[in-house]
């Protein structure tokens, strides 16, 4: 008789009646029948079959679990052994995962990025950078184990076939999406990192460097964006400290230089206009502040022809030399937005900044210089690709000629027609003016990263703003699955898109549960340091899904314009028919989250996805399943959200006109693009009139999309064909390759290398608009 | 019926062919056959589309947010009295009139059916293409022979006079 057995992997271990017996008892005890006499029996008659069979070789595991099956069949415990089977294929698949996973650690230790897919499935993260590798490992095992542990078996089932995506699956257990940082609460009194205490900061220069540190620290707490909503209010004290130390300084080497004689040392002077703005919170300004000049002329007698000098030259000199330092503060923000890796070591902060309202002299002083540095570009004059700027447009303030900050407003298209930010966010569209308090610019709508909104509370009416509240997290719906399903019956659509949304409101609560018993601990800066609204009220060891409820849960949708098609045949860029349904399904979509809204007191939107790994890979499973339908799964990728597709020629203005009703729909964000064919930087006429139409026609969140080359050797900027403008230098010469800046999914890319090949294949096929 | 404009191809939401979004006409057939000439498969006089200049206006109204139109080609001089009734209705509509051509306002000047579609025109990009002048830096010329004429000012003072402001250069 045998002595050993063959496992799975080859290897040979001493055999084991016992060991028969305990699964055979197992599988009892599954159906209520646990009988330890009988396991033994089934046992005995199993092995006797394997000596018959095998005699003294070495059976294999799979030849004796097909006797235990077969034995217990024959011994009347049919159910019994289906119990079996079912537990054999379980152990299956989960040794199939298993080696699922070893061949996905493999593919990312060995495949270059540029062949591997996967390892490009964010366009931000350097997929053949060891830090971004260690990533990936920790993403695709964390998949795999949520997977098979957290999501119900139906929620798990819809998110392997591609029915819904679940985003950041990742971070499933982790953590939230994103926040909008209310970054002049932080700085007030200082604030900690985690690893040491930071004052509050004294001038323009430190409130940049620590707007960096925030944006650095809370990004280490989330995995979405990280978005300081009013960043020209935020600053502006910055400079305004700046300004009157300089002064101070100036008016003191002012009379050291003009009146050497004067009684007081310029030491002196320096503390005693200090004492002044410490004692008695009197300080000047850059607009000059009345109240000073009085204190001063008091303080410092001396003759009105001399006086006059010394003040003129203290004002001139603080002046530029204020300017000076904001510009240095805005072009070190770029630059350190654009350097410093936080998110999981391998990625540099998704940073949003949205400012234009601010319409104080400082306020105007940041926006103009973060713009001129953001023209400048990084150090031989690169396009920056962080932080996203999004420049708010509002009537009667940057909107329009004479407005206070429409002279901004134009520079911000001049900036964005050369390096592609700022986007452009309009508060005066009706459901983001409904918020707009003026003089309050938490209530100013604020965009983060490619699109997200959060503004409406439900939760509490009462604090309808952007500071502290972010996005919990997301699922999109394949919407272009279920119209082929549906075979024209759009009944059965609405019937089957109302059971997905159900999922998905399901799936996100069984998240935000997982999120709420979290506590403040957990993040140590984005809850310990008081940045998540009414954080501050609790205690490190409290959980923090109540406060939680100030955030969104949001459902997304994917390829309406893919849906269309399959429903009727056009999509909504090619019928007015096609237009009315769609708006209906966004509609309806929109609807059944309102109803969830109230029945939870809790805050579900609608989103317009943006979709980067996401494009592809439902488009992908769905040509596999339903083969590949004209107009519907012929591409390698899904249009975006409600995009009519980039591959269907459309004038400008009824791009703009179609897109526009769905911006009032999707709540939870949105963003429209137009694409432009060459240098948008020699027309900004042409550029500031189309943000302008979109303004006009209820857009939410706009930009333009226009190409931005750069020869790396002589440094030119603009638009390169084979051949740079700047030199003559063609693209083959000296073996290195002209860059071009792309934006994917609302994030600017260096070169098409780190666009995953859906995206490569939908920036190939967008075409300029024309008749 | 007008006589109709043979037309090598449209295209609305330029922003090449001119400061502002502008609806171009590049019409079919041009004599001066510059050496690296961008449009060369529109020197033919034959094989364009024609076109009525009411449907080519037609288009262009359904664009709003129009700054004005440009002719290019092709040598729009070539077709200027089929052209001149579509300046014509460009003109009342509002719009500006830029013309992009191989010759000069001096000999333009000297031919009255030349100088009638002219006349509607605000701008006027002039002279051959010099591909030895060839400058991709330019905004809105090929060559730096080439000039951007301000035509009314020109056409009151008998002689050209250059546009220099900073949304043409």
């Amino acid at each position: 008789m045998f002595t050993t057995i063959v496992k799975r992997d080859g290897r040979v271990v001493p055999y084991d009646i016992q060991k028969i017996e305990n699964v055979v008892y197992k599988a009892m005890e599954a159906c209520s029948r646990a009988d330890h006499g009988e396991a033994s029996r089934i046992a005995k008659l199993v092995e006797e079959k394997l000596i018959e069979h095998f005699e003294d070789t070495a059976p294999g595991v799979e030849d004796i679990q097909d006797t235990v099956e077969n034995t217990l069949m024959e011994n009347g415990y049919a159910y019994v052994a289906r119990k079996y089977i079912l537990y054999r294929a379980e152990r299956t698949r989960a040794r199939e995962l298993n080696t699922r996973l070893m061949k996905i650690y493999d593919e990312l230790t060995f495949a270059d990025a540029r062949n591997s897919d996967m390892k490009r499935d964010n366009a931000n993260i350097d997929g053949d950078n060891p830090m971004g590798v260690m990533l990936k490992y920790g993403t695709e095992g964390a998949k795999d184990y949520y997977l098979k542990s957290l999501l119900t078996p139906a929620q798990s089932k819809a998110y392997s076939e591609g029915d819904i995506h679940i985003h950041d699956f990742d971070f499933y257990a982790l953590t939230t999406t994103c926040c909008q940082i209310d970054i002049t609460k932080l700085f007030h009194g200082g604030f900690s990192t985690g690893h040491g205490f930071l004052r509050e900061p004294n001038d323009i220069q430190s409130y940049a460097a620590l707007a960096c540190i925030t944006i650095q620290a809370n990004q280490n707490d989330q995995h979405g964006g990280q978005s300081i909503p009013t960043f020209d209010y935020a600053m502006a004290p910055g400079v305004r400290k700046t300004y009157r130390k300089l002064y101070a300084r100036n008016f003191a080497k002012a009379i050291d230089l003009l009146a050497p004689d004067y009684e007081k040392t310029s030491d002196e002077i320096y503390g005693a206009i200090k004492e002044l703005w410490v004692k008695e919170d009197i300080y000047p300004t850059l607009d000059g502040n009345p109240v000073y000049d009085a204190r001063e002329a008091e303080l410092f007698p001396m003759e009105p022809e001399l006086y006059a000098r010394v003040r003129k030259f203290a004002r001139d000199y603080s002046l530029r030399e204020t300017d000076r330092a904001t510009y240095q503060a805005m072009e070190a923000l770029i630059h350190n937005l654009n350097t410093m890796h936080s998110r999981a070591g391998a990625q540099v902060p998704f940073s949003s900044l949205n400012y234009g309202t601010d319409t104080s002299s400082e306020g105007r002083m940041v926006m103009r210089n973060l713009l001129l540095a953001t023209q400048a570009g990084l150090g031989n004059g690169e396009t920056p690709i962080y932080p996203i700027q999004i420049f708010k447009v509002k009537k009667g303030v940057s909107a329009d000629p004479g407005d206070p900050n429409y002279d901004l407003f134009h520079m911000a298209c001049q900036t964005s027609a050369k390096r592609l930010f700022p986007n452009f966010s309009f508060l005066d569209a009706p459901f983001n003016l409904k918020y707009y308090k003026p003089g309050h610019p938490e209530t100013e709508v604020a965009y983060m990263g490619c699109r997200t909104r959060v503004m409406g509370n439900v939760y509490d009416p009462s604090r309808e703003i952007t500071y502290g509240r972010g996005n919990l997290s997301f699922t999109s719906i394949n919407l272009p699955r279920i119209a082929i399903k549906a075979k024209g019956s759009i009944e059965w659509f609405f019937e089957e898109l109302e059971r997905k949304m159900e999922l998905c409101t399901q799936q996100l609560l069984d998240r935000y549960k997982i999120q709420a018993a979290k506590k403040v601990r957990n993040y140590r800066f984005l809850m310990g340091q008081g940045v998540w609204i009414d954080s501050e009220k609790l205690g490190l060891d409290d959980t923090v899904g109540e406060i939680l409820k100030h955030g969104t849960l949001s459902v997304g949708f994917i390829g309406l314009a893919e849906t269309l098609v399959a429903l009727t045949g056009k999509h909504h860029g090619e019928s007015v028919e096609s237009q009315r349904l769609g708006l209906d399904i966004i509609s309806f979509m929109r609807g059944f989250l309102d109803r969830k809204s109230r029945d939870y007191t809790m805050n579900f939107t609608l989103l317009a996805t943006p979709a980067e790994g996401l494009s592809g890979r439902f488009v992908k499973l769905d040509a596999k399943k339903f083969g590949v339908i004209p107009g519907i799964t012929d591409r390698a990728y899904y249009t975006n959200s409600f995009h009519v597709p980039v591959y269907y020629p459309i004038s400008v203005c009824d791009k703009i006109r179609i897109e526009a009703p769905y911006h009032a729909l999707t709540n939870a964000g949105h963003i429209c693009y137009v694409e432009l064919d060459g240098a948008a930087a020699n027309n900004v006429e042409a550029f500031e009139k189309i943000i302008r139409t979109m303004g006009e026609l209820g857009i939410g969140y706009g930009s333009i999309n226009h190409p931005v080359d750069r020869d790396p050797v002589c440094g030119y900027n603009g638009i390169i064909g084979d051949e740079c403008p700047g030199c003559g230098r063609k693209e083959s010469e000296d073996g290195c390759g002209f860059e071009r800046i792309r934006r994917i999914t609302g994030y600017l890319v260096g070169t098409l290398d780190n666009f995953n090949d859906a995206k490569r294949a939908e920036e190939h096929d967008r075409v300029k608009h024309t008749l | 019926m007008s006589e109709y404009i043979n037309v090598a191809g449209l295209i609305g939401d330029s922003i090449v062919d001119g400061p502002g979004l502008r609806f171009t006409v590049f019409v079919q057939g041009c004599p001066h056959h510059c050496p690296g000439c961008h449009n060369p498969e529109s020197w033919a006089f034959e094989g364009g589309t024609p076109m009525t200049p009411e449907d080519i206006f037609t288009r262009m109204k359904k664009n709003p947010l129009l700054t004005g139109v440009t002719f290019s080609g092709g040598e729009p001089f070539c077709q200027a009295a089929a052209l001149t009734p579509l300046a014509k209705m460009v003109r009342e509509n509002g719009w500006e009139l830029a013309i992009y051509s191989g010759y000069t306002f001096e000999q333009l000047l000297s031919d009255p059916v030349k100088t009638a579609l002219l006349r509607y025109a605000d701008t006027l990009i002039d002279s051959l293409f010099v591909l030895a002048q060839r400058d991709l830096t330019l905004k809105y010329k090929g060559s730096r022979n080439q000039r951007v004429i301000d035509v009314q000012s020109s056409l009151k003072a008998g002689t050209a006079v250059l546009n220099t402001t900073e949304r043409w250069n």
